[in-house]
């Protein structure tokens, strides 16, 4: 290492290569070596645009080479100097043409335009396989960032949640404080057991620290709200609801998708929100199992995103052959069912049976509210 | 445009180096005249992370100097807070249209290295450099530390 001590101030004076190159041995007896084109491309490479030279010039005083246009540009630019040295170059006049070095190259080579179409297409199929390489690099990340944001949101309204009903407010304050987002949350804790009113603005604090879109709520109805999603929310593998709690409710989907068991846990990233709707053209009003279904044919389901289309009509049979009981004759027990998802209104992809949730969410479903999926049940 | 051509080649030729000290190399495609990456210094005491930086190549490039700042923050008697740096070979005096990028950089690098006192940018921290190299030490460490970005592990 000490032998390149001396040269470090200089490294900007040695190429890449001259900097990393193994050292060579001398060669004392009759040995012939062949010097490959490339070996010899920093010579005859133009130091301005990089490429071979085309129509040498050469610096009276200093002998640097550039090609002709660009050290026409060079001087046009106002650097009145050599672009390799700084030497002073007066004008046009302190160059001289150098056919000789063109000669050489069209010598070394004689097929240069075949030489630059090799180039150029090298060059393009870098950068498109870079920025090929770039764009996958960053869906990686805006996926992450996506994954990051969504349990994020659950804990918001967990907090809220928690808060309200004065459970564990102050430990979760506490948290929040350390996260940085609310400085004085832990005094609150114990203000908020006599009066719940301060501890609901005070999370309301942290929430707009962290940008979202719309304010809380007011307190009275934030806490209404929360009671009845404690009551609403069962806490099952696969928690669901029918539509009519849902419309009595009035509040949309979006909310609902960051409510939390209960329990107060945030919304694991491995679960799946999704709607499942009948499908409107196969499963029309005057359907016998439509009429049977009625009010209960839209399901709300949260469940893992391991589960696979074939767990969902296993599913969705049973629960709807259960709600039925007695209404449905004996032959629609064994009901098959059909499931597609719809990426774009009218539009319905069936879905093969092997395919998990989390597949068809990134797949079909980019955006950031429940999945909806639709089926139609096939008699076997 | 002759800029575009010769920072295509000059980042393909960067990538293609293997260059461990700057890493992560990112060139919006609809903007080849700025640069961002990650340098990933050998010495004590920035070497337990990684600082971004951005390249700017004016239009006009290789005829006039690229810019170069940090975006990391960087205890550094050359690197002020805002991120600019003193790099004699991109100053306007110095610049010569032959310079490469990969020469700029290494130059970056061994400045991140071994500080350079003489000429500093940020004066309080230059003389304890030179006075307190202890306190310096340390000071830089904890920076380092708390502000720096991760090094890449390969």
């Amino acid at each position: 290492m000490s032998s390149t001590e001396p040269s470090q101030n200089k490294t900007w004076e040695l190429s890449l290569y001259e900097l990393h190159r193994t050292p060579q041995e001398v060669i004392t007896d009759a040995t012939e070596i062949a010097v490959s084109p490339r070996s010899l491309h920093s010579e005859l490479m133009c130091p301005i645009c990089l490429d071979m030279l085309k129509k040498t010039m050469t610096t009276k005083e200093c002998l640097h080479r550039f090609c002709n246009d660009c050290i026409i540009t060079a001087l046009r630019s106002g650097n009145k100097e050599c672009p390799t040295c700084r030497k002073k170059l007066v004008s046009k006049r302190s160059l001289r043409p150098d056919p000789n070095f063109d000669l050489l190259i069209s010598k070394i080579y004689p097929s240069r335009d075949e030489y630059e179409a090799h180039q150029e297409r090298l060059l393009t199929k870098l950068s498109m396989s870079h920025s090929q390489a770039s764009l996958v690099n960053s869906i990686t990340e805006g996926i992450k960032l996506q994954s990051q944001n969504r349990p994020q949101r659950s804990r918001k309204n967990h907090e809220e949640n928690s808060n309200t009903s004065n459970s564990n407010g102050n430990t979760e304050n506490a948290q929040n404080g350390s996260s940085g987002t609310a400085p004085a949350a832990p005094k609150d804790g114990s203000s908020s057991m006599s009066n719940p009113t301060p501890s609901g603005q005070s999370t309301s604090n942290p929430a707009s620290v962290r940008s979202t879109p719309s304010p809380v709520p007011s307190n009275i109805s934030s806490v209404s709200k929360n009671t009845s999603t404690t009551k609403r929310a069962k806490s099952i593998l696969t928690s669901e609801r029918s539509e009519e709690s849902e419309s009595s409710d009035g509040r949309t989907e979006g909310e609902n998708s960051m409510d939390t068991e209960g329990e107060g846990e945030p919304l694991n990233p491995n679960e799946i929100e999704l709607v499942f709707k009948p499908h409107p053209t196969e499963m029309t009003g005057d359907n016998q199992l439509m009429r049977a279904l009625r009010d209960s044919s839209v399901r709300y389901l949260k469940t893992t995103a391991n589960a696979s289309v074939d767990h969902l009509s296993k599913y969705l049979a049973m629960r709807l052959t259960l709600d039925l009981d007695a209404e449905l004759p004996e032959a629609y027990r064994l009901l098959n069912f059909c499931i597609y998802v719809a990426p774009a209104p009218g539009q319905f992809v069936p879905l093969a049976g092997s395919q998990t949730l989390r597949q068809i969410n990134d797949k079909f479903w980019k955006v950031n509210k429940p999945l909806e999926m639709y089926y139609s049940w096939k008699k076997t | 445009m002759a800029a575009t051509r010769r920072l295509q080649k000059e980042l393909n030729d960067i990538r293609q180096s293997g260059l461990k000290s700057f890493r992560d190399i990112q060139v919006d495609e609809s903007n080849i005249l700025t640069w961002q990456g990650l340098i990933v210094p050998d010495n004590p005491p920035y070497n337990k992370g990684a600082f971004r930086i951005e390249i700017n190549f004016p239009a006009e490039y290789p005829f006039k100097p690229p810019k170069i700042s940090f975006k990391t923050k960087i205890y550094h008697p050359n690197i002020d807070e805002k991120g600019q740096v003193c790099l004699p070979i991109i100053s306007a005096e110095n610049w010569k249209p032959a310079t490469k990028t990969d020469q700029v950089i290494q130059a970056l690098v061994a400045l991140v290295n071994d500080p350079e006192p003489e000429h500093p940018l940020r004066a309080e921290l230059a003389e304890e450099f030179l006075k307190d190299r202890k306190k310096f030490t340390k000071n830089a460490e904890e920076f380092t530390k708390k502000h720096s970005e991760k090094r890449p592990t390969d």
